[in-house]
């Protein structure tokens, strides 16, 4: 994996490949960071699996849904803890985000500016609080600041993500009250690479 | 290290626990089996780690989330593929299968629930024919298999969707159903509506 071509393909927005584009940046990883238009897709759409973005290409072969892929990039580069249960933690993390992003495309999908409104209220008032309390709580039993110890690994990133990416557009801001998962942002987020990464995209 | 023992909580139904009970089966684990009632669920509910179910006591360590559950037992117990590679595949079929359920309570509701399903069971089949071993990844039983039976198993015995046109999907469910050990459980599992 240390020499394999790697192209993320997506569309130029955080959404759901922004986790995969953490994870690589995160491990110092080149790779094409191919952002592609709406016009484009189309005619890119018979290149993906299932025809969805993101997707993305290794060594030639093709492979979609980011949730897989990211916690492969994981896996591949050291961010996937030392043992089954750190996985399991790992994957608790990642599972419960699903749940939360689920509730997002609620929102997004509603049929009517009524139902948008009303699914755009529950993310806030209740989903928000209790999947960033999930966070926190997950964090206050390890036994270091990351979610498995000291060691940062993709379960870190998506809570980063959550908090600063594509999620973050339909919740308040962050409160106080969650003290261990904000100094977790701070402190991913004050990575080198991560800061090169941003400065990038501005 | 292999857990000292292993508690699986969830409803007396099939529902999100299922696909440990299948891998727990294949693997010929021992495990207690524990179904709460309706009644008893409100006051176990704030022993979970995240109000829901099902939840896997490790070792008197209570995990969440089935897929992540499900993921902890196919790797302790050798259904999760033999490379990363091979463990990224297992991940891409399970996750396209939550897309289908994630929409497939629309389905129910559809005048024509035809329409949502081919699309996925089309990536089933597509999947199951690029790796023509009859298992989804690799040459033997993984956890994407038991997901997509799974998936079969509810869709076909609620009546919302067929695998005709699919043969290697059918095919998969045969040889999941004949795996010596899931057809010893599948045999004594006591049917339920869910």
């Amino acid at each position: 994996m240390a020499n394999s071509k790697i192209t993320l393909n997506y569309f130029d927005i955080k959404g759901r490949a922004e986790i995969i584009r953490l994870v690589l940046t995160w491990a110092g990883k080149d790779f094409v960071d191919n952002r592609i238009s709406r016009e484009d897709w189309p005619a890119l759409k018979p290149k993906s699996p299932f025809g969805q973005l993101p997707y993305v290409e290794i060594d030639g072969k093709v492979y979609g849904q980011s949730l897989a892929i990211s916690n492969f990039f994981a896996r591949e580069f050291n961010l996937y803890g030392k043992s089954n249960l750190d996985g399991l933690i790992i994957d608790q993390v990642a599972q419960l985000t699903e749940d939360f992003i689920q509730e997002i495309v609620k929102v997004i999908r509603a049929a009517d500016p009524e139902t948008k409104a009303a699914n755009q209220k529950k993310v806030q008032e209740e989903a928000a609080p209790k999947f960033w309390g999930f966070y926190e709580k997950l964090l206050k039993e390890s036994s270091g600041q990351y979610f498995v110890g000291d060691e940062v690994t993709l379960a870190d990133l998506i809570a980063f993500d959550v908090v600063t990416g594509f999620v973050s557009d339909f919740t308040l801001p962050l409160p106080d009250s969650y003290p261990l998962l904000t100094a977790l942002v701070e402190t991913i987020g004050n990575n080198d690479n991560i800061k090169a990464y941003k400065a990038k995209q501005q | 290290m292999a857990p000292k023992s292993m508690r699986l909580i969830y409803f007396d139904a099939r529902g999100k626990a299922e696909i440990s009970r299948l891998v727990l089966a294949a693997a010929g684990q021992t495990y207690e089996d524990v179904r709460l009632t309706k009644e008893q669920w409100p006051a176990e509910k704030p022993n979970t780690p995240f109000l829901q179910l099902p939840v896997l006591e490790i070792d008197g360590k209570r995990y969440g989330q089935s897929i992540a559950i499900a993921t902890y037992l196919a790797r302790e117990f050798g259904f999760c593929g033999k490379s990363n590679i091979e463990e990224l595949q297992i991940n891409q079929a399970i996750q396209l299968a939550v897309d289908l359920m994630n929409t497939g309570s629309k389905a129910f509701y559809e005048s024509d629930p035809a329409k949502k399903f081919p699309k996925y069971f089309q990536f089933f089949e597509k999947l199951l024919k690029e790796s023509g071993t009859g298992f989804v990844v690799g040459n033997s039983l993984t956890l994407a298999d038991i997901v997509f039976y799974d998936l079969v198993f509810n869709y076909i015995s609620r009546k919302v969707a067929s695998i005709e046109g699919y043969p290697l999907l059918q095919a998969l469910s045969k040889t999941v159903e004949s795996n010596e050990k899931i057809k010893a459980y599948l045999a004594a599992r006591k049917p339920t509506e869910f």
